[in-house]
């Protein structure tokens, strides 16, 4: 479904010019979980952004679907967002004065869906979540792991095909960020690819594939076994942390 | 997205600041009730004039001495003219045969006494045909006698509150009083007739006019009225009055009013007045304007990570642009719409203080400003509502909010 080749992506500071992404070439197919890994800095959040369209490469080509995705108008990539791509963010970017089904309903206002539709079609993706019974509270009023479910509840609320997240679990403590993993894990099981950016080995264990980064470049693509011996003393350090 | 929704998401986010929003939103009620307002005052000002005239007929022409070269502006001040005189009016009456009623008019301002109370007032002199011509009733006693007019008699007709602040209830008529040096016998006291052309007519002493002549050491006249014959042409009879003048001075040294021009010209003046307070009050809404340009730059930097999220969910740049640029219209015409009922309300509240003076918004005003507040809420929305379409989502995301 997605086919990235010769992806560089450079920024250009005054004198130094900084290359985010190296080459990177990778194909994603189709109900794919995929974890990015790797350390702040090794340009996975830029990855995720050009996956997400919301960034362009400086060089290379980006298939969505087959379409190349760089002969598109800003118009039809908010179109291709709009209704191929959901985000989830790690500081879940929800509206605060909008209620929790309003939120949801942001993407469904956007594609113009009539309000009794989209009312009905946002309370059955909270529901999905297991928020119906939040529709009408506001974020403020909601705990971290709640916001987390409604913001992926709007990320999926158009049926995109892809959904990608930044540091779903960030913000979040051990026991929410296990349920946003079910969620997300769930809603791969129906069919929909999921790319997660983490630097959490846990979160990234739940992946079919991981794909390591550093410096811009795809270091090593592991297996879920592979990574609990790449990253063993993050295993300890986690189940040593719990109760 | 339907209009609906931009504008119920416009709302929404309106209401999460709603002291901002208001200020901004007053600034824009101000200046449309400020242009509601003085067009009201303006349009008030010129029926008021149109009324106080039309209440003098229009089969009337003034003779003031002194030329003008534009009709309808103040004479008087463009050279020494030769003296308006009782010969030149009773000429005029004898040689325009249109002429029905003449009031050569004498005037100035003295003390009158009765006993130990006195009174400064304004002191006509006239003729019998001046309470026609300006419609005083006579309450007591009598006007002004019938005669030669070159003729003074020490009588006078009082005004009717100058007769009451003299007299109380005593009846004045046959009274002796003291007009300066004057001694006079009050022969009658005016009906009320309340204020008309700028003098309060129930406020003044009317004596025979070569005795106000005398009274204020006067040789020339302060006017001549001259009432025409139902259906004259007024354009003929002041030909025919310059040649009578032209006739007797050698140059036409007198201005002839109608008032037609009178309104004509005072309008003009009104509708310049209007027209200059109107655009100062318009001024105030480009004011207003730029106060909801300002909230709405505040607003656009505030929800910078709003503004990423919608892009990242897949809200066109056009769609950014009108959710923002609706704020803005939201503000100017909710702005507009109370300024129009705070308009109003003014004016009512006007109208029911001074109950005189006529004061409604001409239609053209209020469409103006409506028009007006609703423009300057879209032209100034529209650098904010740029703004927020062109943030970077990226940048826009990881921001703080």
């Amino acid at each position: 479904m997605i086919r990235l080749e010769d992806i560089w992506k450079t920024f250009v500071m005054g004198e130094q010019t900084l290359h985010a992404l190296k080459s990177v070439t990778e194909t994603i197919s189709a109900g794919e979980h995929v974890a990015i890994i790797g350390p702040s800095g090794s340009g996975k959040s830029t990855l995720l952004n050009i996956l997400g369209c919301l960034d362009k490469p400086s060089r290379g080509q980006y298939f969505f679907d087959d379409r190349a995705v760089e002969g598109l108008d800003p118009d039809e990539l908010a179109q291709l967002r709009l209704n191929e791509i959901g985000f989830v963010f790690q500081s879940f970017h929800l509206v605060p004065r909008l209620d929790a089904l309003a939120n949801v309903e942001l993407p469904l206002i956007l594609a113009g869906m009539p309000r009794a539709e989209r009312r009905a079609r946002a309370l059955e993706v909270l529901d999905s979540v297991g928020l119906a019974d939040r529709a009408s509270h506001r974020p403020a009023e909601l705990s971290g792991g709640q916001k987390q479910r409604v913001a992926i509840a709007r990320a999926i609320s158009m049926r995109p095909r892809l959904l990608l997240a930044d540091e779903p679990t960030g913000n979040l403590d051990t026991h929410s960020g296990e349920q946003i993993l079910d969620v997300l894990g769930a809603l791969n099981q129906q069919g929909l690819t999921l790319a997660v950016v983490t630097h959490d080995p846990d979160v990234a264990r739940r992946a079919d594939r991981i794909l390591e980064m550093r410096d811009g470049e795809i270091i090593r693509r592991l297996s879920p076994a592979e990574i609990s011996a790449a990253h063993p003393g993050f295993q300890r350090e986690r189940e040593g942390a719990r109760p | 997205m339907s209009p609906e929704d931009t504008f119920r998401f416009a709302t929404t986010a309106l209401l999460q600041q709603p002291r901002r929003a208001g200020l901004s939103l007053l600034g824009v009620v101000i200046g449309v009730v400020a242009v509601i307002f003085l067009t009201a005052l303006g349009e008030g000002a010129r029926e008021y004039v149109t009324a106080q005239f039309q209440t003098l007929g229009t089969d009337i022409i003034v003779v003031i001495p002194g030329k003008t070269e534009t009709t309808g502006m103040m004479p008087g001040f463009t050279g020494t003219p030769n003296d308006l005189t009782l010969d030149d009016a009773e000429a005029l009456l004898r040689r325009i045969p249109e002429a029905i009623r003449i009031a050569p008019i004498s005037m100035g301002n003295d003390t009158v006494s009765y006993e130990n109370k006195s009174r400064q007032v304004i002191i006509i002199g006239s003729t019998p045909d001046f309470f026609e011509l300006r419609g005083i009733p006579i309450a007591l006693g009598s006007g002004l006698p019938e005669g030669d007019i070159d003729r003074g008699t020490n009588v006078a007709v009082l005004g009717r509150k100058t007769a009451k602040e003299l007299f109380a209830e005593e009846n004045p008529v046959g009274k002796s009083i003291r007009i300066g040096e004057w001694r006079m016998r009050v022969i009658g006291v005016n009906g009320p007739r309340g204020t008309h052309l700028g003098q309060n007519l129930d406020e003044v002493s009317i004596v025979p006019v070569a005795t106000g002549m005398q009274m204020f050491n006067r040789t020339s006249l302060f006017r001549i009225m001259i009432e025409l014959r139902p259906g004259s042409d007024t354009d003929a009879v002041k030909r025919e009055i310059e040649d009578v003048i032209l006739d007797r001075h050698r140059e036409i040294d007198v201005t002839c009013v109608t008032p037609d021009s009178v309104v004509d010209s005072l309008s003009a003046i009104v509708d310049t007045l209007t027209l200059v307070l109107v655009g100062i009050a318009a001024i105030s809404l480009g004011v207003a304007g730029i106060g909801i340009m300002n909230v709405m730059l505040v607003a656009v930097s505030e929800r910078r990570a709003e503004i990423g999220l919608l892009k990242a969910v897949g809200a066109t740049q056009r769609q950014v642009l009108m959710i923002f640029l609706m704020e803005s219209l939201v503000i100017s015409t909710t702005g507009a719409a109370i300024g129009l009922g705070a308009g109003y309300a003014t004016i009512a509240f006007a109208t029911w203080l001074y109950p005189a003076m006529p004061a409604e918004a001409p239609l053209w005003a209020v469409a103006a400003v409506l028009g007006l507040s609703v423009c300057a809420g879209a032209f100034f929305g529209v650098l904010p509502a740029r703004r927020a379409m062109r943030l970077d989502p990226i940048v826009a995301l990881s921001s703080k909010g």
